[in-house]
């Protein structure tokens, strides 16, 4: 297990030094000097790069919370319909106001809470009875954005499909308020570590052990979906990581959240990292959407140590 | 001795529908209470409810105060409630399970499984026990409760014969410790070998409490069921002659 840890740590400095590197223009964090390529690696690629280290741990975290808030390990963050909230409050700012930077993030983060609150009406049903409602849900909010984009102006649909499939390139989030919630989400996630895994062993039985099963899942239903709500506010609907990323923890580290949530948390960092460093390199100087890449770095890593497991 | 738990007038309600009124009795430690009917009746939910996992109408004291007014986390000191586990997809292992009902408690994890016979499994991810592994593993973690009361919801269930052996020696021995025991049983024998005092949940609404040897005879039992009682089902039933 401390091996698995001191692995995690040198993946932490190779996907950093990686992703200060690549770009249009690989440059040597070690050898920049104080012109153009200072300027490149630390005004514009280290602010993008904790960008999306904290974007990636926040998705992974939140998944983490809906798998076990839901009982179902096929939950991601977008299961209840908070993405298709959000990308349709983002067409919806992007529809009125064409030309501010921020309109679309605004309006994500106001789309995504209008998410949250309908789905909040039903967090009182059964973990099943609440999926299914996030479920029709997100259908609900799929219809309303696809009839959002087929009113659209087509100078827009561009900047919508790419923000829709992860943009980490017009992040109008300061770096620290990211950073910031990444550590209270973490701290969160620690503190209600132990009642997570007696959840994992089903709502009366948590109850058996003391765990007042009724105020945890209001608990990190708000928390998962607010954490959802920024990292879709800052980069767009980026997919996989939150699904994902918390199952590959589990095989790695076990299944007791003390380890699973700071796992994932770093670990959905820096595959966002390593997604967004090829993203901006492999077509350079244009850029792929960062959700492209996410799958096909995680996808088969993901598959082989499943495989591996068995 | 006074009873650690009283029930009054109890009656529990699930769904809308009413499942058993009017039910009194006392438990008290060194006791093993075994409850008894068909299948639907509400054994199960008269645990869940002395547990304080449902609620029920009527009144149920625990060590002279009402159930209600105990804190979840107060209640976990008091009372061990043992019930099928859900199947769980996320690789929770054996020894993790049993560290969870561990607790604070300072019992010792890998003598509890051995004495289930679950020590070669300690590693094993729950999702992959079969049914009687996986009750041995949950009989282990109500061991590992060092409550003064005991709630088992049919222990004996999906185990082969020589575990079901050893699970009514385990109720008998820690009964001889003091322990107060509620337990649902299906078996007439293991319920005839253990039982200080039964409930008769019948399907009706009607329960009653009393005595074992007062409440086992073949009659009620018959009536209970709606069934006649086999060889099997009355081989230790002081009257079994008459139900043949």
């Amino acid at each position: 297990m401390t091996l698995r840890w001191i692995a995690l740590a040198c993946a932490i400095a190779a996907c950093l030094l990686l992703g200060l590197a690549a770009g249009e223009q690989w440059i040597n964090p070690f050898a920049a000097g104080d012109g153009l390529e200072h300027m490149i690696l630390w005004e514009l690629r280290f602010p993008r790069l904790l960008t999306a280290f904290a974007v990636g741990g926040l998705l992974a975290l939140a998944g983490a919370w809906f798998q076990v808030l839901l009982g179902n390990p096929l939950a991601e963050p977008y299961v209840l319909g908070v993405a298709g909230s959000a990308s349709a409050g983002a067409v919806t700012g992007l529809m009125f106001m064409p030309e501010s930077a921020w309109i679309m993030s605004a309006g994500a983060f106001i789309g995504a809470w209008i998410g949250i609150v309908a789905v909040m009406f039903f967090s009182h049903l059964g973990p099943n009875r609440m999926l299914l409602a996030g479920v029709v849900l997100a259908a609900f909010w799929s219809a309303v954005l696809a009839l959002l984009l087929a009113l659209l102006p087509e100078q827009g649909l561009f900047r919508a499909f790419s923000w829709m499939m992860g943009d980490l390139s017009h992040s109008d989030l300061p770096v620290p308020l990211l950073l910031l919630a990444w550590v209270i989400a973490l701290i969160c996630g620690l503190i209600l570590s132990r009642s997570l895994d007696k959840l994992l062993l089903g709502e009366r039985h948590a109850e058996a052990l003391g765990v007042d099963v009724k105020r945890l899942r209001s608990r990190l239903l708000l928390l998962a979906s607010a954490v959802t709500a920024l990292a879709v506010t800052a980069a767009g609907t980026i997919g996989f990581v939150g699904l994902v990323i918390p199952h590959l923890m589990r095989l790695l580290f076990g299944s007791l959240h003390r380890a699973v949530l700071p796992a994932s948390a770093i670990g959905g960092g820096l595959l966002l990292v390593l997604a967004d460093s090829a993203a901006r390199t492999i077509i350079a100087p244009a850029e792929l959407p960062v959700g492209i890449l996410t799958a096909i770095i995680g996808v088969p890593v993901f598959l082989f140590l499943l495989l591996r497991r068995r | 001795m006074s009873a650690i738990i009283k029930l009054a007038d109890v009656t529990v309600t699930r769904g809308g529908k009413t499942l058993f009124s009017g039910l009194n009795c006392a438990m008290r430690a060194g006791e093993v209470t075994v409850v008894l009917g068909p299948n639907g009746a509400g054994k199960s939910s008269l645990l869940l409810a002395l547990a304080g996992l449902i609620s029920a109408s009527g009144t149920i004291e625990l060590h002279g105060k009402p159930l209600s007014a105990y804190h979840r986390m107060e209640l976990t000191t008091q009372i061990a409630w043992q019930g099928d586990l859900p199947p769980t997809e996320f690789g929770l292992t054996v020894r993790q399970r049993l560290e969870l009902a561990a607790g604070e408690s300072g019992e010792d994890v890998e003598s509890t499984a051995a004495t289930m016979d679950i020590a070669a499994l300690l590693q094993r991810p729950l999702g992959e026990l079969s049914s009687g592994e996986r009750q041995r593993t949950e009989l282990s973690a109500l061991m590992l409760r060092d409550t003064p009361l005991w709630l088992l919801d049919e222990p004996t269930a999906h185990l082969d014969l020589k575990h079901q052996i050893h699970c009514i020696q385990m109720l008998k021995s820690q009964r001889d410790k003091g322990r107060a025991i509620m337990t649902v049983l299906h078996d007439l024998q293991q319920a005839m070998a253990v039982a200080d005092h039964l409930i008769l949940i019948d399907s009706k609404g009607g329960a009653e409490y009393g005595a074992a040897h007062k409440l086992f005879e073949s009659r009620k039992l018959t009536e209970l069921f709606d069934a006649p009682l086999t060889q099997q089902g009355c081989a230790l039933i002081p009257d079994y002659g008459d139900c043949k």
